[in-house]
């Protein structure tokens, strides 16, 4: 490849080059063959076409410097970059120390300078003069800045924020209808809740038109009745593209929610300021639809375990009536032993008791016949029958003493049957030794 | 919140359309009740009774569940399709 300053072949104009094709009153020639450009040709048309744009040519850019580089030539080269779009700037050795400061990382800066084509690497770039810190506007400083505004107004307060309700009849969602997250969000629903009701309110989540569009979609939600929670959400994305979610009309939107609301943006590290004025903060959009209900197919089984609560205590109550009626009858069955004890008792006193009066009767009985045998022995009648007799006389006297008797007196003598009449023919003092003989 | 009276006053068909958490609150309260205690036998078994209807309501809805989806702004709200439209977001 030749020196840039020696025209090649390539820089001659091609025979029918630049000019207006001839106009079609001859018969066209045989196509001509197509023109090949080198890369390095085509790189310096871009550069002169770039070079002759009078605005390009001296520019003011406003933007966000993002990773700057400082190779050891002194010169600086970054990126600026706006939420939307991206440029290439080059900042050289001299216009650096001019500038009396150094681009850092989030910086937002207002720059002056021109915009070429850097042909080694088919690029364009701004090549900057004039650098100025655009002081605190970069998007990292303005987030800090409103973030403690808006806690100082007491939207982040923890005691602001409500609870989710546990059974939702109707969830109303802000999201972009098309792509991931609207998606994700039905999935989880339709497989973990799908007796709730979604009422979606669509809205760009992304680029300058972002906030006032979540702002107009929340307020539609809101005029809806009966709803539950809502939930609003959007997929990852970088600082610049989570933007609208940082922004005070959406935020002090999202702290307006007449009824609880969940937000759940980018990822898990993502954490704007919409998140802070939530009732509660998603990681993602998911785990929103997650955290806005119960799970139903948990619900089975807990369902499934009140039934089993419900047959158990049934079953309990039943057991229990009849531990009752048991401890009832083993109470009577206790008490008829002590029934019968007594009985015993009384009927063994009573036994005994006729046993001691059957005892004193016999003895009675032998007494009243020791008596009655005592009564005999001691009665005439049994002396009699064992042959005594017994005189007595007329005046009824017993005849002790035959002296106290003469001749002729009449007797009375009784014996053990009859009595014999008769008269005293003599009388003797002795004879009584005669009854022992 | 469905009293006593209400519940068994209405059909097996009625009492599914109830909302979701009205049956499963209602089971709850039934099963409390039944665990309390303080009911006799006879209560016991129409507290029981009760319990089943409802989770039978509340099976039939969980299996019959299909998720309803409303767009607001579909028609009427200048700008909702442009805005539905809008085909990047990631």
């Amino acid at each position: 490849m030749g020196s840039p300053d020696q025209p090649s072949i390539w820089d001659q104009p091609a025979p029918a080059g630049d000019q207006p094709a001839p106009a079609g009153d001859e018969p066209a020639p045989a196509r001509p063959a197509p023109r090949i450009l080198r890369v390095t040709d085509l790189n310096r048309r871009v550069r002169s076409l770039l070079d002759s744009d009078a605005i390009l040519a001296d520019v003011w850019v406003e933007g966000e410097v993002s990773q700057p580089s400082f190779p050891p030539s002194g010169h600086c080269f970054f990126t600026l970059k706006d939420a939307n779009s991206q440029l290439r700037a080059a900042l050289f050795r001299e216009e650096l120390t001019r500038a009396g400061m150094r681009p850092t990382h989030g910086m937002n800066v207002i720059i002056h300078g021109r915009v070429r084509a850097y042909e080694p690497q088919g690029v364009y770039q701004l090549y900057v003069d004039t650098i100025t810190a655009a002081g605190a506007g970069d998007l990292h400083a303005r987030y800090e800045a409103l973030r403690v505004e808006l806690a100082a107004a007491g939207l982040f307060e923890e005691s602001r924020k409500r609870q989710i309700p546990r059974w939702p009849r109707r969830i109303g969602v802000v999201t972009s209808p098309v792509g991931a997250v609207w998606r994700d969000i039905t999935n989880v629903l339709k497989r973990r809740y799908p007796l709730v009701e979604l009422i979606l309110s669509p809205t760009v989540v992304q680029g300058a038109t972002a906030a006032p569009a979540i702002v107009r979609a929340l307020k539609r939600l809101y005029a809806q009745p009966d709803l539950d929670t809502i939930i609003l959400a959007r997929g990852g994305g970088s600082l610049e593209d989570l933007w609208g979610f940082n922004d005070e009309q959406v935020v002090r939107a999202v702290a307006d929610a007449p009824v609880p609301i969940i937000v759940g943006v980018g990822h898990e590290s993502d954490v704007t300021l919409a998140d802070f004025a939530a009732d509660l903060r998603a990681p993602t959009p998911s785990a929103a639809a997650e955290l806005a209900t119960p799970d139903a197919t948990q619900l089975q089984t807990v369902l499934g375990r009140m039934r089993d609560r419900a047959s158990a205590a049934l079953l309990g109550r039943a057991s229990e009536q009849r531990r009752r009626v048991d401890a009832e009858r083993r109470a009577l069955t206790g008490l008829a032993p002590d029934i019968g004890a007594a009985r015993q008792r009384t009927s063994d006193l009573l036994e005994r008791g006729l046993r001691a009066v059957d005892h004193r009767l016999g003895e009675g009985r032998m007494e009243v016949a020791a008596a009655q045998a005592t009564l005999r022995t001691l009665s005439p009648v049994a002396t009699l029958d064992r042959g005594y007799a017994v005189a007595r006389t007329a005046d009824g006297r017993i005849l002790r003493d035959a002296t106290t008797v003469a001749s002729g007196d009449s007797l009375q003598v009784i014996v053990a049957r009859g009595t014999v009449e008769t008269r005293v023919e003599r009388t003797r003092a002795d004879g009584t030794e005669d009854l022992l003989r | 919140m469905i009293d006593d009276g209400a519940l068994d006053g209405l059909s097996d068909e009625e009492l599914v359309k109830r909302p979701f958490d009205e049956l499963v609150a209602a089971l709850q309260t039934t099963v409390q009740r039944l665990e309390g205690g303080s009911v006799g036998l006879e209560e016991s078994i129409e507290l029981y009774q009760r319990g089943l209807r409802l989770h039978t309501a509340c099976d039939a809805r969980l299996r019959d569940a299909e998720l309803k989806i409303t767009e607001l702004g579909r028609r009427g709200v200048p700008g909702a399709e442009a805005e539905a439209a809008t085909p990047t977001e990631e």
